[in-house]
């Protein structure tokens, strides 16, 4: 379990001039600038469940990860994992937990992939049965048996990816922090990942914070969502819920004739927003507000619509459209 | 507990195994500096007052020559210490946090490796070179008469506090790595450190030629424990009771030293900012 309480996290940044005149002047007067990269978050995370931690760059994921795994120290608040602060017991918390940073590798660059494992197998002193059984597992899941004798620096960069992976589970933690686990990876190796979380999710049942900017991890994975912008959570719940909150919002696109178009077209009701995207007409409404059933009747009989698509508001949008009403609250309160 | 750090000895050991070639050129360019230095306190000895003769702060020409002899030896196999490069290297690349989120100690994982580090030269480079340098200036009759048993002690000896040495190098090494979170930059430093262990452990010049004041000072800090007092054992110029106190003073300031990293890199880790998010 983890317990997050008021968790803040404060960096100092130098305010350096520009240029030579600049440099040499900040020798002798430094002045600091705060940048509160977490301000005062709290949540709480049960055993057995998979969060995704979203939001968009420098929002403060990355901090708050190296901070749940004791990388950082936090300014103040508090976080317990299973009971313990990472900060004060860092090696005690390190032996439950697994991380992946994926920018990042933790395994050793010259030595054959086999050889990294068995270095971890040393350091988490982990049984031989266990080592075994992992081993066949991750091998499975994760498909690395092929390119266990090759060095690391020779694999490819989902191989590469998917080895890191396995290096973080080896241990059997009870937690693992994902952070950016499919960046720059090829919808098929996104795929594997996705399916070995889960299998470990349900085999082992450990608890995955991951952070991503990829949706579809986040709707493949999550129950639940925390939605973090500049530092503080706006969201956090799950993910139905999150979508519910803009309604049931359904769009059709529909194929027409070419007389038809959005601001001559016969209007059914103010709910229904018609714009027209690369000679088709886009029909924009909330299925909770004006049935579908009568929406898609108007398409067919008075947009003489020969084609339709229907589709769900996407996460991805949700998020933006999220985001933006955050910044142009901004941008008011400025 | 001990034994999560066995790969990290073992790492120690292959690097020094994978960089002997590295190494073998460095003996040769040590070699010529033994020369260069015999040569020169060949020449002080002869300019001086009593001659090639006479006894300058207890040391006659021949002890001299042993003397330096020894060090570079000693220093060859004693201080093959990348510790503080690769604390360095791991603040500036970010790969420290690779360590913090495993369940060792960053100070242990740098012990382990600087001890097999240590284990492989001695085996590969100490063994043929210490019994090299100690039958040929026996055999000139540059030392002492090598005889058992006394001399075995301080073999004994001379093998421990080269063990101290090289650990409390490792806790320096340390010290001044860890203060590259502060500075962000370990060139500084590593020649700070380097300079003043040269200077302070009589690697340069036994701790006699210097002047009482800094002699008295020098004698109980560390640094004489990281070169010249081991070399005196192994010489027998300390007897086995000056001898253990040495080895004894060494002891104390690891544990001494030990502690201040611990507190240091505490409030360091503090200071952590990893690059990105």
């Amino acid at each position: 379990m983890i317990e997050v309480k008021d968790l803040t996290k404060v960096f100092r940044k130098p305010i350096r001039g520009s240029g030579l005149s600049g440099m040499v002047k900040t020798l002798f007067s430094r002045k600091y600038e705060e940048v509160r990269a977490v301000d005062g978050i709290s949540f709480t995370v049960p055993d057995g469940e998979i969060v995704g931690y979203i939001g968009p760059n420098g929002a403060g994921k990355s901090t708050t990860i190296k901070m749940m795994c004791g990388i950082l120290t936090p300014t103040s608040g508090s976080i317990l994992i299973d009971g313990t602060e990472p900060c004060r017991k860092r090696q005690q918390v390190a032996q439950h937990i697994g991380v992946v940073f994926g920018q990042k590798t933790q395994l050793w660059w010259d030595i054959p992939l086999i050889e990294s494992f068995k270095v971890l197998k040393e350091i988490y002193q982990i049984p031989d049965a266990d080592y075994r059984e992992r081993m066949a597992f991750l091998g499975e899941v994760l498909d690395i048996t092929r390119f266990l004798s090759q060095p690391v620096r020779t694999l490819s960069l989902g191989e590469r990816m998917r080895a890191d992976l396995a290096a973080s589970m080896i241990h059997n933690p009870r937690i693992l922090f994902l952070d950016e686990p499919t960046i720059g990876m090829d919808v098929l190796v996104k795929e594997k990942i996705r399916l070995a979380i889960h299998a470990l999710n349900r085999t082992y049942g450990t608890t995955v914070v991951l952070t991503t900017h990829d949706m579809t991890d986040i709707e493949d994975l999550c129950s639940r969502i925390i939605l973090l912008e500049k530092g503080k959570i706006i969201y956090d719940g799950p993910l139905t819920d999150l979508k519910k909150r803009f309604g049931n919002i359904k769009t059709l696109t529909l194929t027409v004739p070419a007389e038809v178009h959005a601001g001559t077209a016969p209007v059914l009701s103010p709910e229904v927003a018609v714009s027209e995207e690369d000679g088709r007409l886009v029909l924009r409404f909330d299925a909770d507000r004006i049935p579908l059933e009568q929406v898609v009747q108007y398409a067919f009989r008075d947009l003489r619509a020969m084609d339709m698509k229907i589709a769900e508001i996407s996460i991805g949008d949700v998020v933006k459209t999220i985001l933006e009403q955050q910044e142009a609250e901004h941008a008011e309160k400025v | 507990m001990l034994k999560k750090y066995k790969p990290f000895l073992r790492a120690g050991a292959m690097d020094t195994m994978a960089y002997r070639f590295n190494i073998l050129v460095w003996a040769v360019i040590t070699v010529c500096q033994v020369a260069c230095l015999v040569f020169l306190w060949l020449a002080v000895y002869r300019s001086s007052e009593g001659g090639i003769d006479a006894v300058i702060h207890g040391f006659t020409y021949r002890e001299m020559i042993s003397y330096v002899v020894l060090t570079t030896v000693f220093g060859f196999v004693t201080f093959n210490n990348d510790t503080l490069w690769n604390i360095n290297t791991d603040i500036k690349k970010g790969t420290i946090g690779n360590y913090l989120i495993k369940p060792i100690s960053y100070r242990g994982k740098f012990a382990a490796t600087s001890l097999g580090s240590l284990l492989m030269m001695t085996l590969m480079f100490g063994v043929p070179l210490y019994t090299a340098a100690l039958a040929v200036l026996g055999s000139l009759g540059f030392l002492p008469d090598l005889t058992f048993p006394a001399f075995f002690a301080h073999l004994a000896l001379f093998l421990l506090s080269g063990l101290c040495a090289s650990l409390l190098n490792d806790t320096i090494a340390y010290i001044f790595g860890v203060l590259c979170f502060y500075t962000s930059s370990g060139w500084g430093l590593n020649s700070l450190k380097e300079t003043l262990v040269a200077f302070l452990s009589g690697t340069l010049l036994p701790l006699a030629f210097f002047p009482a004041g800094l002699r008295e000072a020098v004698s109980i800090m560390p640094f004489a424990g990281m070169s010249q007092n081991p070399i005196l054992i192994l010489m027998m110029k300390y007897d086995l009771a000056e001898s253990l106190r040495a080895v004894a003073l060494t002891a104390a300031w690891i544990v001494a030293l030990e502690l201040f990293a611990k507190l240091l890199f505490s409030h360091a880790i503090r200071k952590v900012t990893v690059q990105g998010g």
